[in-house]
């Protein structure tokens, strides 16, 4: 008796711990009755589908293809980062026409199944393939897509540039911050950017940035938040994941104004994320499954930008009066056309 | 760098607010071990204290019914390992590492089953803060304590209350001497079972009040993984404070002064040079390694730590 509760106890907890891990059935899309249909698996990273995030973007993407393009798709979540490598293989051996991997964490691991595969196609969102020596190795058979996160963060700069300038509602001490998981290439393009912004839209108020040196840990972000709006900090920009949710419920919490990152964070608090910026994933992956359906897929580096709809900003908040509305459409436009170039490179650290 | 940086009323009510959900952990830990068993599933206890209070909230809109759950579902998962290693005998740190493994994987799969990619609601009700608006006019004392969240005082009268418990009552005596020498006092008519079930299912319980100031008390939602280790953590502190409960609370509000300042003194310069954030990011680490080596000198766990016991003729 002991031993068969013993056992079932351990079978809950295997059941439980898989249940978490089991991949998507592939579904036939079916509405063309015309043509082969393309292979796709997608491999999230550690953070899981429901992210809110990243992972959970490219499994947009991926769902949209399937319910447009001649395509059969499936995913597999990566419990950890050991699992970046099998799971990728096997949707290699499974003779996928492409893989996608999630994640700048995954770029050796791309680097070691694409060389073993070279026939199938990859794509690595943030990142691209990288040696054991950790020297990037562009691979023909590897479509590396990067964003231009400077770009998304210039425009809610400006969003927070024109309100903090103008004093609306409660961002009244003419201070903008930021917070970033860790001072890592793609998050410190979004705050360069936006510092880039409040610098030139309002050159007299005052920036501050800090990293919660986590991207999971909410409390760490609450604690940078309080610290932020104990110095005045009235418009607070999160780029740090499940952290910055915490640094958003800072700003609610002090009635202040967030906004939030990568994906559209308006129902977070409503009230509170006065816009996102938007690095679209979703697009990225789409695009990319589309380009191998029309056999234009480019390996190496494709840049997702303000020209082909890659990044832009979300819902914007009632709070936020028409101008600074206007400001970013217009800022948008411009980066587009190329008048403004936003900068990459972090200035108040 | 200012001593605003270092000591500042607001760096001691961050540390207050960053050692609560260690230093309930920590207790946790004592309770169990002091009765003679190890119980590593605390962080798995905390994040189903976590998890099932916000879902709670969202259905009940009630805040002591999901305090009440997430309790509830400490004590629960807390059970599963009294059972384990206790009843069965089993490894207790196989036993708790398996459910920490089962308390991930079930809060991870439920969130996304119940709240998919859009998150727990947005208006959860949530356990407030007290304001002690009398201490606004007195200054440091008025930033520091003046609004810390409810849960954070229940913990700090739980440490007071425990170590009482644990050194000044006749109860507290017989717990201790089940995790010190469980056939002594079994010998003078102390049920070691039914202590040891107590000790575990209490540990639980804290460790899920933990838990719920995390995800009711502080950030008014639940994400996966939002536990962040504090319940380990909680267990380097119950080791730090010897095995009891006021020890415990001061090696929590060292690993949260750590963490304190390592928000705190971001953008402060020594002699002109800047404080890289990655420095910073080790300090609880390098504050809980000075203190270990320094101050608390050797720790000596309950003889009977993680030892299964069984009653005498019974094979």
């Amino acid at each position: 008796m002991k031993r068969i509760l013993a056992f079932s106890l351990l079978a809950a907890t295997i059941v439980a711990s898989c249940a978490s891990t089991s991949t998507g059935t592939p579904q036939a899309s079916g509405s063309s009755p015309t043509g082969q249909h393309l292979k796709i698996g997608l491999v999230t990273d550690i953070g899981g589908l429901n992210d809110k995030s990243f992972n959970s973007l490219a499994d947009q993407g991926r769902q949209q293809a399937q319910a447009q393009l001649l395509v059969v798709t499936s995913v597999t979540e990566s419990k950890q980062q050991a699992d970046y490598v099998p799971n990728l293989t096997k949707y290699a051996q499974d003779k996928n026409d492409l893989v996608i991997g999630v994640g700048f964490l995954m770029q050796n691991a791309i680097w070691k199944v694409a060389t073993q595969f070279p026939n199938v196609k990859f794509a690595i969102i943030d990142g691209a393939p990288t040696d054991d020596a950790g020297a990037v190795k562009n691979l023909p058979n590897v479509a590396n897509l990067f964003f231009k996160e400077q770009e998304a963060g210039y425009i809610v700069g400006v969003i927070a540039a024109t309100m903090a300038k103008n004093k609306v509602g409660a961002a009244i001490h003419n201070t903008v911050c930021s917070m970033g998981g860790l001072p890592i290439p793609p998050v410190d393009r979004y705050i360069a950017g936006y510092q880039d912004a409040v610098k030139t839209v309002s050159p007299t108020t005052k920036i501050l940035n800090g990293y919660s040196q986590d991207f999971v840990d909410q409390q760490k972000g609450i604690e940078i938040g309080k610290s932020h709006i104990a110095q005045g900090c009235d418009i607070l920009f999160q780029v740090a994941g499940g952290s910055g949710l915490g640094y958003i419920q800072a700003a609610k919490a002090a009635g202040v104004y967030a906004i939030g990152v990568d994906a559209d964070q308006a129902a977070v608090a409503p009230g509170t994320v006065i816009t996102s910026a938007l690095k679209k994933v979703d697009v990225a992956v789409f695009q990319t499954i589309r380009s191998v359906r029309l056999g234009t897929f480019k390996a190496g580096d494709n840049s997702f930008n303000a020209t082909n709809d890659g990044i832009g900003f979300g819902t914007v908040d009632a709070i936020v009066p028409a101008d600074a509305k206007a400001a970013a459409t217009q800022a948008l436009a411009d980066i587009a056309s190329g008048k403004i170039t936003p900068k990459d490179t972090v200035q108040v650290k | 760098m200012t001593w605003e940086m270092l000591v500042g009323a607001s760096v001691l009510a961050a540390t207050l607010r960053l050692a609560t959900p260690i230093a309930l952990a920590a207790l946790g830990g004592t309770m169990s071990e002091r009765s003679g068993v190890v119980n590593i599933a605390l962080e798995g206890s905390m994040l189903v204290g976590c998890f099932f209070g916000v879902v709670v909230a969202d259905r009940s809109h009630n805040i002591w019914l999901a305090l009440a759950a997430a309790l509830l579902a400490g004590l629960l998962l807390a059970a599963l390992h009294a059972y384990a290693s206790i009843t069965l005998r089993a490894d207790q740190i196989v036993s708790g590492m398996a459910l920490n493994i089962l308390a991930l994987g079930l809060t991870t799969y439920l969130d996304y089953e119940m709240y998919g990619t859009t998150g727990t609601p947005s208006d959860l009700v949530a356990v407030p803060d007290l304001h002690l608006t009398f201490l606004n006019g007195i200054p440091y004392v008025g930033t520091a304590i003046g609004d810390q969240n409810w849960i954070v005082w229940v913990g700090l009268l739980l440490v007071a209350a425990l170590q009482v418990f644990l050194f000044r009552t006749v109860l507290g005596l017989r717990w201790r001497a089940v995790g010190e020498h469980p056939r002594a006092a079994e010998t003078v008519g102390v049920n070691v079972r039914r202590m040891r079930y107590a000790a575990v299912l209490a540990s639980g319980a804290l460790a899920a009040l933990g838990g719920a100031y995390l995800s009711l008390g502080v950030a008014h939602s639940f994400t996966d993984g939002m536990t962040g280790g504090r319940g380990f953590i909680g267990l380097a502190a119950m080791i730090f404070g010897r095995w009891t409960p006021v020890g415990a609370l001061g090696a929590s509000l060292i690993f949260g002064y750590g963490n304190a300042l390592s928000t705190s003194l971001q953008g402060a310069t020594v002699g002109g040079v800047r404080l890289p954030v990655q420095l910073l990011g080790t300090l609880p680490y390098i504050l809980t390694i000075l203190a270990v080596a320094g101050f608390v000198g050797r720790s000596r766990a309950p003889a009977a730590d993680g030892l299964p016991y069984e009653t005498e003729g019974h094979a």
